[in-house]
């Protein structure tokens, strides 16, 4: 039987009741409710044409438009699951996920199938049942005023779960998404363009974002000989997916006066489990806040400890927004787990409970870090590398980037004298992982990389070789010589921001 | 062709400098194998417009345009030149 999504059933009322309002605004076109009402049904019929079983799922290349918003909503509609896969997969990962969804069998219920970073091996797949989904769209458009004339601005891909949000709950609630393409994702002036002319009331991103938009606000204003005016439509402004630098979080009133702004911590298995509304004389690190109503979470330490009061320790949690588990079991094994009737998700971070009892992010308990925002470990990165047969050696470090947040540095020792080149690694590093988990600089050495007194690579030098030059005293080989290889640019037009991070 | 050439040149210097002309393919995908990024394609585009003297209209800004050296060459040829202001 097919389980109703409330998302559906939402943007079926609005296409009854104003089928004029617009729903999705798309590289300057407007794209109304009836209008994607008519593209569904479109889809709809090319879906049903394709003749799958029942609850056999469908994979639905996330490149951001209306078609695909459109596909979405079909399959929401005929009840059928579906993958959405990064367009910027490689094929062979790409290849992985679909073989893996196609054999998959699914409990009733599951919609949206949305997939992890990529970064640590195959994108592992997360399917949601509708009613998480239901229940997470509908706290979203309460808690953040999403309703019937609301603007919402949408710059995630469409991969990603922060779209449950911004597009989702958006249609669900028959307002507005202005969706950005990625491809100009960087490009602050033309975001601040688009909240400013199509008046956008919820904007959700990583702060890098806010940074592009700042500068973009000060550039803009210092053009026109009187200070950047602030967004004043803009009334919720929701920071996610990153730590917020202590410069963003003291400009970002400015940017934005009118709003209210929040940092919100949440992952792709469990969604949004904390909210913090940022008060006046809230200093970076924000702390991860409340608990959103229904949400548990429990902090334990190394042997699993219950930690009560202040201390440090892994965060767990539970929410009602939650995925039952990954679509291959074998993988929930250390990531999820059942304790006195809760089932819990292991989140990876490690976070410290202070003395006035708010939780405050400590980092990751891997080598999990933040690239545009994007989840990359760079110990796959170092064994995708290594995978290569003519690199004997290789490290990546993440340093940090006031725009990218993390910028992954990889310094490789070639295996013989054969000529390898960055050209060739970072192909290679393209064909089996996510565009972030490229390094953004390589160095190429045929001298040995430098260990830890046991033998480990020692990352933190290779770091530091990086931000202070070649150690020195370091004998050249014959050929080619040992250089740096700057692979791309740590400015980004009108904006010199390539100094060193602190 | 010489537009070929201060292409690659400039795509080398400023993404790949341990690359030599002859190692870059000219249709080689340069976004998709992550050798310019979107940071990297705003400075791409700066510089064509200072380079060529060509104007990069909104609606031009079309990864498409900027895939390769070729599609850049393409680019390159067919875009309008960039008006002289008058005083």
């Amino acid at each position: 039987m097919v389980v109703a999504s409330d998302i559906h059933a939402g943007f079926a009322a609005t296409v009854e009741r104003r089928p004029d309002a617009t729903a999705l605004v798309w590289h300057q076109e407007t794209t109304s409710y009836a209008e994607l009402a008519e593209l569904a049904a479109k889809a709809r019929a090319e879906i049903e044409a394709l003749g799958l079983d029942d609850g056999e799922p469908l994979a639905i290349v996330a490149h951001k438009s209306p078609g695909t918003v459109a596909r979405v909503l079909a399959c929401l509609e005929l009840g059928r699951p579906f993958v959405l896969p990064s367009p910027t997969l490689a094929e062979s990962a790409l290849a992985a996920v679909l073989e893996r969804t196609g054999a998959a069998r699914l409990t009733d219920g599951v919609g949206f199938m949305l997939t992890t970073s990529g970064s640590t091996g195959p994108p592992k797949v997360v399917p949601l049942g509708h009613p998480a989904v239901d229940r997470f769209t509908r706290w979203a458009g309460e808690r953040f005023g999403i309703g019937s004339t609301t603007t919402v601005l949408n710059y995630a891909p469409l991969n990603f779960d922060l779209c449950l949000l911004d597009i989702w709950a958006t249609l669900r609630h028959g307002g507005t998404v202005v969706l950005v393409d990625p491809d100009r994702g960087a490009d602050g002036a033309h975001l601040r363009d688009l909240i400013v002319e199509h008046r956008v009331a919820v904007v959700q991103t990583v702060p890098m974002v806010y940074r592009l938009l700042i500068d973009a606000g000060a550039s803009a204003g210092s053009s026109a000989g009187a200070g950047a005016e602030g967004l004043d439509d803009v009334e919720h402004v929701i920071v996610t997916g990153d730590a917020l630098p202590a410069r963003t979080l003291a400009e970002l009133p400015r940017l934005f006066p009118r709003a209210r702004i929040y940092n919100v911590y949440g992952c792709t298995e469990t969604n949004d489990s904390f909210v913090h509304e940022v008060g006046a004389g809230d200093e970076a690190p924000l702390p991860l806040g409340e608990p959103i109503d229904g949400v548990e979470a429990l902090i334990l330490s190394d042997d699993g400890e219950v930690i009560a009061g202040p201390g440090s320790g892994e965060l767990h949690v539970a929410t009602p927004f939650q995925t039952d588990g990954y679509l291959d079991p074998a993988l929930n094994g250390v990531k999820f787990f059942d304790r006195a009737g809760t089932r819990w998700f292991r989140s990876g971070d490690l976070v410290r409970r202070t003395a006035d009892g708010r939780i405050v992010l400590e980092g990751r308990n891997d080598f999990q870090v933040k690239v545009r925002g994007v989840a990359v470990n760079t110990a796959e990165v170092e064994r995708v590398l290594l995978d290569h047969p003519q690199v004997a050696e290789a490290a990546v470090v993440a340093l940090a980037d006031p725009v990218a947040g993390k910028r992954l540095h990889a310094a490789v020792r070639r295996a013989g004298t054969d000529r390898l080149n960055s050209l060739v690694l970072r192909q290679h590093t393209a064909d089996h992982l996510v565009q972030a988990a490229i390094p953004s600089v390589f160095r190429i050495v045929d001298e040995p990389l430098p260990t830890t007194s046991t033998g480990k690579v020692d990352r933190r030098s290779v770091a530091d070789s990086f931000t202070t030059g070649p150690p020195e005293g370091a004998s050249q080989p014959a050929t080619p010589p040992q250089r740096w290889l700057t692979l791309r640019p740590s400015d980004v037009p009108k904006t010199q921001v390539n100094r060193q991070g602190e | 062709m010489s537009n070929v050439r201060a292409i690659k040149d400039y795509v080398i210097a400023e993404f790949a400098p341990d690359v030599s002309a002859d190692e870059l393919d000219t249709d080689l995908d340069l976004l998709k194998a992550g050798i310019i990024d979107s940071l990297g394609l705003l400075k791409l585009i700066a510089w064509i417009e200072d380079h060529f003297q060509v104007s990069v209209e909104d609606t031009a800004l079309d990864p498409d345009n900027f895939r390769s050296v070729t599609a850049i060459e393409t680019f390159v040829e067919t875009a309008p030149r960039q008006r002289v202001e008058a005083g």
